[in-house]
């Protein structure tokens, strides 16, 4: 899979998932993995999306892939 | 002009002869905000008993997945300084050497862009520099990073490496600690700063066995120094002990868990073979006996405080590796260790605890190795060996038996 193609598959994923499912970066790796596509390559990919600023790493009692939308809003709802 | 909060409850820390944490805050609450609140929200914790803090979160610097730990304040409204007072990890120089310059350096960005109160270390042995705001993070990263140092590691990932003193300081080190830690820092620094493991994976790194850095309860790999030749004697030390006063058969030949030392009174024997590397004998007897070539580390994989079960020690996988640059071999099987965790751990489950679900037998055959006696942790309670039908084809007893 061309690379750009694989971190728009990537975002959305993390994209569809938020709110039902938080990904871990192997979760990610094995959900490529099926589709085909070597560790190594989605590795890479969310390595560009996490440098890029459009993900980030969270840490919530374990660290997942988020979208780095989130940012802004969590930091308004922790002082709810 | 910083507020100022009555503190009776935290006064009564500073009473003793003991250094006080609350007198140094009050320190830098004389001239930082963050820490006169931080002082102000403590004694209000103490008071009612209940922590205030909220922990963990998602701020950092970008690009990185660890180094800065989000912590925000539910009494926000009543203590505005400490509304977030995230902890930042940077890492540690190995063996925690600095200059004074480097000191003064980490103390003035944090002066300038944090609570000014720092920890030196933290049980990871990052520099842990206490409370700033989610603003301030690029620019703390930013700084940091243009004057040589990094952001440590925290979250599921590989923690920042960490090790003794070593050859550095240390008669007794028999492994160069700060170049080992020197060198995994910089060859895993993708795993130590993207979060891709199960949980948190800490690697330490100790010169003997006397393990100053309690490698083997603390590390999940633990790296420590060890020996292979016989201990050397020097008969006239020994015996200068024993004219000082030292009770050599109580105090070295009945405390020797390996039962391979003799004392008649003017010489003392050891039986290598049976010594179990304790070190008691060497640093009771210092000068008088002395470890010798060649020298290499143990490996041992799995230990942790308690969390999916209770605290665990580490357990031998390598009895012995040479550990020379560039490490080839402890980076391999660093690499086949991680791999085969990432893709079976569950959430929050450190290395040993798999290991312990899953068994040594899995773990050994995902990494490569054989079993040797040296692995088993308790008698009559490792089967490690379990023979597969092609094994046998082989008639392997026909060997054995010659």
């Amino acid at each position: 899979m061309d690379k750009e193609e694989l971190k728009k598959q990537i975002y959305t994923l993390i994209e569809q998932a938020q709110g039902k499912k938080k990904y871990k970066q192997m979760d990610v790796i094995k959900h490529f993995r099926n589709l085909g596509v070597p560790d190594a390559e989605t590795k890479e990919a969310i390595r560009e999306l996490v440098d890029g600023g459009q993900l980030i790493y969270t840490y919530m009692g374990g660290s997942y892939i988020e979208l780095a939308s989130k940012l802004e809003k969590f930091e308004k709802d922790i002082f709810k | 002009m910083t507020k100022k909060y009555d503190t009776p409850l935290l006064d009564e820390l500073e009473k003793g002869p003991f250094p006080s944490f609350v007198t140094e805050i009050k320190k830098a609450a004389a001239k930082n905000a963050m820490a006169a609140d931080e002082l102000g929200l403590l004694e209000k914790s103490f008071r009612d008993k209940v922590t205030y803090w909220k922990h963990g979160g998602i701020v950092g610097v970008r690009g990185y997945g660890g180094g800065v730990i989000g912590r925000y304040c539910e009494l926000a409204e009543q203590f505005p300084g400490v509304a977030h007072f995230h902890t930042v990890r940077i890492n540690q120089p190995a063996g925690l050497f600095y200059t004074s310059e480097a000191m003064r350096f980490i103390c003035d960005v944090w002066d300038r862009y944090g609570s000014g109160l720092t920890n030196f270390h933290g049980s990871t042995g990052d520099i842990i520099l206490l409370g700033t705001v989610t603003e301030n993070l690029e620019a703390i990263g930013t700084v940091f990073s243009m004057n040589g140092f990094d952001l440590g590691g925290s979250g599921s990932a590989m923690r920042t490496p960490s090790c003794c003193v070593g050859p550095a300081r240390c008669e007794w080190s028999m492994i160069d600690t700060l170049d080992i830690t020197y060198d995994l820092t910089q060859e895993f620094q993708d795993e130590l700063h993207r979060p891709s493991f199960p949980y948190k994976f800490k690697i330490k790194t100790v010169g003997c066995p006397v393990d100053c850095n309690a490698a083997i309860a603390r590390a999940d790999l633990s790296i420590i120094g060890t020996w292979k030749g016989p201990i050397e004697i020097d008969q006239d030390r020994v015996r200068d002990y024993a004219k000082k006063g030292m009770n050599i058969q109580e105090e070295i030949v009945n405390l020797c868990p390996g039962k391979c030392i003799t004392w008649d009174g003017n010489n003392l024997a050891i039986n290598n073979s049976d010594c179990l590397h304790c070190m008691n004998c060497i640093t009771k007897l210092s000068g008088a006996l002395k470890p010798t070539p060649p020298f290499g580390a143990t490996i041992l994989i799995g230990s942790k405080a308690p969390f999916v079960i209770g605290a665990t020690l580490s357990w031998v996988i390598f009895p012995f590796m040479e550990m020379k640059s560039p490490y080839e071999e402890i980076k391999d099987f660093i690499r086949k260790a991680t791999e085969w965790w990432s893709e079976y751990g569950k959430n929050r489950e450190r290395i040993g605890e798999l290991i312990l679900r899953l068994g040594m037998r899995e773990f050994l055959e995902a990494v490569g190795l054989q079993p040797t006696p040296e692995m088993v942790k308790e008698p009559r309670r490792d089967p490690f060996w379990f023979w597969k039908e092609g094994d046998l084809e082989g008639k392997p007893w026909e060997s054995w038996l010659k």
